[in-house]
């Protein structure tokens, strides 16, 4: 009896949680003038600069000898992997289409909506350009790991939650492997054949053997920026823009 | 006051979009920019930036229709061209038909090409070539375009090309001695 006492004492509690979260969440989910502004700011104003700034540094190089600024047009491959990103998006619920574009919408909000989006795009494949190596051997070879990953995420069955992880993992091993491991077997640019070959000859192998560039190390650092920059501003990309009549629906869904 | 908040939001929104539009379009011209541009230093980005904005403009011209050579610039081309300053000549030239849509500069320049190249032994046929490539803009954009400089023997497109092509030929005529003799026109 006492054991059937504390069960449903114990079930009452879990219910009384439960609904005491689902009311916190419905009091969130409501959504106040200031609410929807700050939201409005967020998407039109501070997503699309975020994803600008990322198009800016991503292709940016510095010299290794006069730290001029180097700028580096994204291959087609990256042009390619970022439309299979934004269809990976798409499946995996990060965007909905029918939130972003639609005939109930104004005109001016799908045209503000199409601006996110391709500064999205322009973003995902500036985030490519800085990741794959810029040529020669290593090149192929990210590309090649690249498309197999993208490819088989494009049948997988993924959410949101899942595909943020994949990304960030992909994205961050791709750096440590662009600019940790790689950079660090690029030998300094400057020095003349003999120095070279007397110093340190099997960096200066695997330099020319690969065709690594030379760029300076403060690379390394506005590549971080901009990868990190990348990953927060799709934290933040809504899935959708329409009226949240039903965030509290999805929040309970998602919770 | 619902209604009113609506509204008030209403309004926001729509202003706050068009922002969002043009804020994206300048940033994002502000990006294609550099990446074409491709300065190499902060202090770059503006001389870059104000030969974009000269080149946009003269583009500009040519689209509509209203696009002229600098006579200034062309004047002290000229000028250049009678003191046999080839060089500084076609300098002032480009200069002047940036773009390459005026005959009567495109026929100076294959001109300068042509006395520079001329000698009384042989001809520099690198220069002979380029001038011909001048001339195949001239002919392009005027078929009949006449030079109206007295200083010049060769008055038509026709005319220099015929020199041009004699000059580039190989001939047995070419291993005369007199032909030191002959004169540039």
């Amino acid at each position: 009896m006492n054991e059937i006492k504390e069960r449903s004492g114990t079930v009452d509690a879990e219910l009384l949680t439960a609904d005491a979260s689902l009311l916190a969440v419905g009091s969130e989910g409501h959504e106040t003038p200031t609410h929807r502004k700050n939201a409005l700011y967020l998407r039109y104003l501070l997503l699309p600069c975020t994803f600008l700034t990322v198009a800016l540094l991503g292709g940016l190089r510095i010299g290794s000898l006069d730290g001029s600024f180097i700028f580096i047009k994204p291959a087609l491959v990256c042009l390619i992997f970022a439309s299979l990103l934004l269809v990976l998006f798409a499946r995996s619920g990060m965007i909905r289409i029918n939130g972003w574009f639609s005939e109930s919408f104004t005109p001016l909000k799908n045209a503000a909506n199409a601006a996110v989006v391709l500064s999205l795009f322009a973003a995902i494949t500036q985030v490519f350009n800085s990741l794959i190596p810029e040529q020669g051997l290593t090149f192929w070879i990210v590309a090649f790991c690249f498309f197999w990953t993208l490819w088989n995420n494009l049948f997988a069955d993924f959410d949101t939650r899942k595909l943020f992880r994949s990304l960030g993992g992909l994205f961050g091993l791709a750096f440590v492997a662009k600019y940790l491991v790689l950079a660090n077997l690029a030998a300094p640019a400057g020095r003349s054949w003999y120095e070279a070959l007397t110093e340190n000859p099997g960096q200066e192998a695997i330099t020319r053997l690969l065709d690594l560039p030379r760029f300076s190390s403060a690379t390394g650092y506005i590549q971080f920026f901009a990868v990190t920059l990348f990953l927060l501003g799709l934290y933040l990309l809504p899935p959708t823009t329409r009226p949240e009549n039903n965030s509290y629906q999805e929040k309970v869904e998602r919770s | 006051m619902y209604s009113k908040d609506a509204g008030i939001i209403a309004v926001k929104e729509r202003y706050i979009q068009i922002l969002g539009i043009l804020l994206t379009v300048i940033y994002g011209l502000f990006v294609v920019f550099l990446y074409v541009a491709e300065p190499r230093s902060l202090e770059e980005v503006t001389t870059k930036a104000v030969e974009t904005v000269q080149n946009a403009a003269t583009k500009g011209q040519v689209i509509t229709g209203t696009y002229e050579a600098d006579q200034a610039k062309f004047g002290e081309g000229l000028g250049a061209f009678r003191k046999d300053n080839f060089p500084a000549a076609r300098d002032s030239f480009e200069k002047a038909d940036p773009e390459k849509r005026d005959a009567k500069t495109q026929f100076y320049m294959a001109y300068s090409f042509y006395r520079q190249g001329w000698g009384r032994v042989s001809n520099d046929d690198l220069m002979f070539k380029r001038a011909l490539e001048s001339l195949d803009r001239v002919t392009m954009l005027d078929k009949d375009f006449r030079s109206d400089d007295p200083d010049l023997k060769l008055r038509t497109p026709a005319e220099l090309r015929n020199e041009l092509e004699e000059g580039l030929r190989v001939t047995a005529d070419d291993f005369n001695p007199l032909k030191v003799f002959r004169e540039r026109k």
